[in-house]
């Protein structure tokens, strides 16, 4: 899977979980960025990431996502070590 | 000796200590009495003594933790306000307690109608006092608000008589007891009278106090307190354990000495998971009204395969020892006999004086019984409970939640119970819910993936219940909606039901 194709997935998944698609998705985005993106919709989001991906996160690294560059991060080491 | 001449003591023996931890930044119990000292300054110069019943903002910092104490040293009781409910509803509150000072130390400036707002940050620096002021101990330490059916929140006033009550009782408990040396979570709102436990009894024994930072996701926090400062005392709610449940894998915290749970049904299956996270901590249970001053009574969880339980349940032991418990059925009579169930009623010193001026609502909820030759005023908890030959308590269910489908009385945690025999480890939640065409019916809401058809569910379920007991809806979640305390939120579920 490349990054073009994770990114896809991972706007996809924001935006089934919040039915809207009226952001952007850069390295430094955070909740505060995205309308509807806080700790419920979080781990909505999550799971919708994970079952797209076929992934599954840690606690430690869910704990350290502070934007959507750990967000990223966290999807390759995922891939990579599985 | 009293509550609050022991925190005096507490608080003043430790001044080098660290006291709290809150965003970031710790505060030692020095930092902690200068800003109590300086809040009672505060109080001093403008409220007037007969003043008692003071709103609290509560916000997680430092200044809304000293004026709790602030407020007990000059006399006086919180009543907590947290900014994020509606307005109208706090508005309700300080209304019903005629309030005419409220506390708040953040810059957002919240105001209401015949209140007097007093600023506690950026106060003058001033000498450290805590020596308490005269006080008698029937005057109340807080009041807490709670849902009423009618809508008009119910309010709890607790006393300082109550609460040296109950911090007797887990003071002579040698299976809770806390040092100096322990760091101890602190992850409730202050609206939630667990949150007494999780401040006060730290602050008795020179502990610290870590609290969850704002806005943050609740149990991802807990993991990180827990991870990054090797937490020793974990206080929580039982559907944290839910929510952390498939990461119990990577946790491995040894240095956890107790792990207490109160204010929902403890699951034995998650425990005996949960366990092997923290083999070194005593698992307590504990069940407690607000009406009863936090905790009534507890059960230590065994973890040799012999804990008590009804319905995958654990039980909720026996109440302490100045407190008295026992079962009435629906007549109002007390029943006698042991493995027979009714409503838990509770007696002794930690018991309310009856809710904020509300008779109607006292003269329901609150009778006088003779118990061994001594009257005796009972509080009626609504918590449907057996009682077994040693005198354990298990919990069923709430007494609403104990619902007549075509006449049949009808225990949603028996529901609950035979389909985790079906689906392991998920949670799952049964509940009445009322359909377009007005008709009751059973619904349950299941958490994480489907793997099973809901037609497999229900042929299994026909096996094993009666039919009247078999839910007509059965719907998965990602997670189960919430309340602010983290309770389950069931008026949320019966909405996801009927939908």
């Amino acid at each position: 899977m490349d990054n073009l194709e994770i990114n896809t997935k991972v706007k996809e998944a924001f935006e089934s979980v919040l039915e809207h698609s009226n952001f952007e998705l850069t390295n430094e985005t955070t909740a505060k960025d995205v309308d509807g993106w806080e700790s419920v919709t979080h781990m909505l989001i999550i799971s919708e990431i994970e079952e797209k991906l076929n992934i599954k996160f840690k606690l430690m690294d869910l704990m350290n996502m502070n934007n959507i560059g750990d967000l990223r991060r966290a999807i390759e080491q995922e891939i990579n070590t599985k | 000796m009293r509550l609050i001449d022991k925190l005096q003591h507490a608080i003043a023996n430790n001044l080098d200590l660290n006291a709290f931890h809150i965003e970031g930044k710790d505060y030692s119990y020095t930092d902690f009495a200068l800003h109590i000292s300086k809040i009672r300054n505060a109080i001093q110069a403008t409220i007037p003594q007969s003043e008692k019943l003071i709103g609290l903002v509560t916000n997680n910092d430092i200044e809304t933790y000293a004026s709790i104490l602030a407020l007990w040293f000059e006399g006086k009781a919180y009543i907590p306000i947290n900014p994020a409910i509606p307005y109208s509803r706090n508005e309700q509150i300080l209304k019903q307690t005629k309030s005419l000072y409220l506390l708040n130390s953040s810059d957002e400036i919240i105001t209401f109608k015949g209140s007097t707002t007093i600023a506690t940050r950026n106060l003058l620096a001033t000498a450290i006092n805590l020596v308490p002021k005269d006080y008698t101990e029937s005057e109340y330490a807080y009041i807490l608000f709670t849902s009423g059916s009618t809508g008009t929140p119910k309010g709890v006033p607790i006393s300082f008589s109550n609460l040296n009550g109950f911090m007797a009782e887990l003071d002579r408990d040698p299976s809770y007891n806390l040092e100096a040396t322990d760091r101890c979570l602190q992850m409730f709102e202050l609206t939630f009278d667990f949150s007494v436990a999780t401040y006060l009894t730290p602050l008795l024994y020179g502990a610290s106090i870590y609290t969850l930072p704002k806005g943050s996701i609740k149990y991802f926090s807990v993991y990180k307190l827990l991870v990054t400062h090797k937490l020793t005392v974990l206080a929580m709610v039982p559907s944290v354990l839910d929510l952390l449940r498939p990461y119990f894998n990577e946790i491995v915290a040894t240095q956890v000495k107790h792990s207490i749970f109160c204010g929902g049904k403890l699951h034995e299956d998650v425990i005996k998971e949960w366990q092997k996270c923290i083999p070194n901590a005593t698992i307590l249970n504990y069940y407690g009204p607000t009406e009863c001053t936090v905790f009534s009574g507890y059960y230590a969880y065994d973890s040799d395969g012999k804990t008590k339980g009804k319905n995958g349940v654990i039980s909720i032991g026996k109440p302490f020892a100045n407190l008295d418990y026992l079962l009435i059925d629906e007549n109002n009579t007390i029943i006698e006999e042991n493995e027979k169930e009714g409503e838990l009623c509770i007696a002794g010193n930690q018991v309310t004086d009856g809710y904020w001026q509300d008779n109607q609502k006292n003269e329901k909820s609150f009778f006088i019984s003779k118990i061994d030759g001594e009257n005796k005023r009972f509080y009626k908890s609504g918590d449907l409970c057996l009682r077994d030959s040693e005198g354990d308590y298990m919990y069923l269910d709430r007494i609403d939640f104990q619902i007549k489908i075509g006449g049949y009385r009808v225990e949603l945690g028996e529901i609950e119970y035979a389909i985790s025999k079906f689906i392991a480890n998920k949670s799952i939640i049964a509940s009445d819910f009322l359909t377009k065409n007005n008709t009751t019916e059973i619904g349950v809401v299941i958490t994480g993936k489907q793997e099973n058809t809901t037609v497999e569910i229900i042929n299994y379920l026909k096996k094993s219940l009666p039919s009247y007991m078999v839910p007509s809806t059965i719907i998965f979640v990602a997670e189960l909606p919430l309340n602010l305390n983290g309770k389950i939120d069931r008026k949320q579920i019966q909405k996801i039901l009927a939908t």
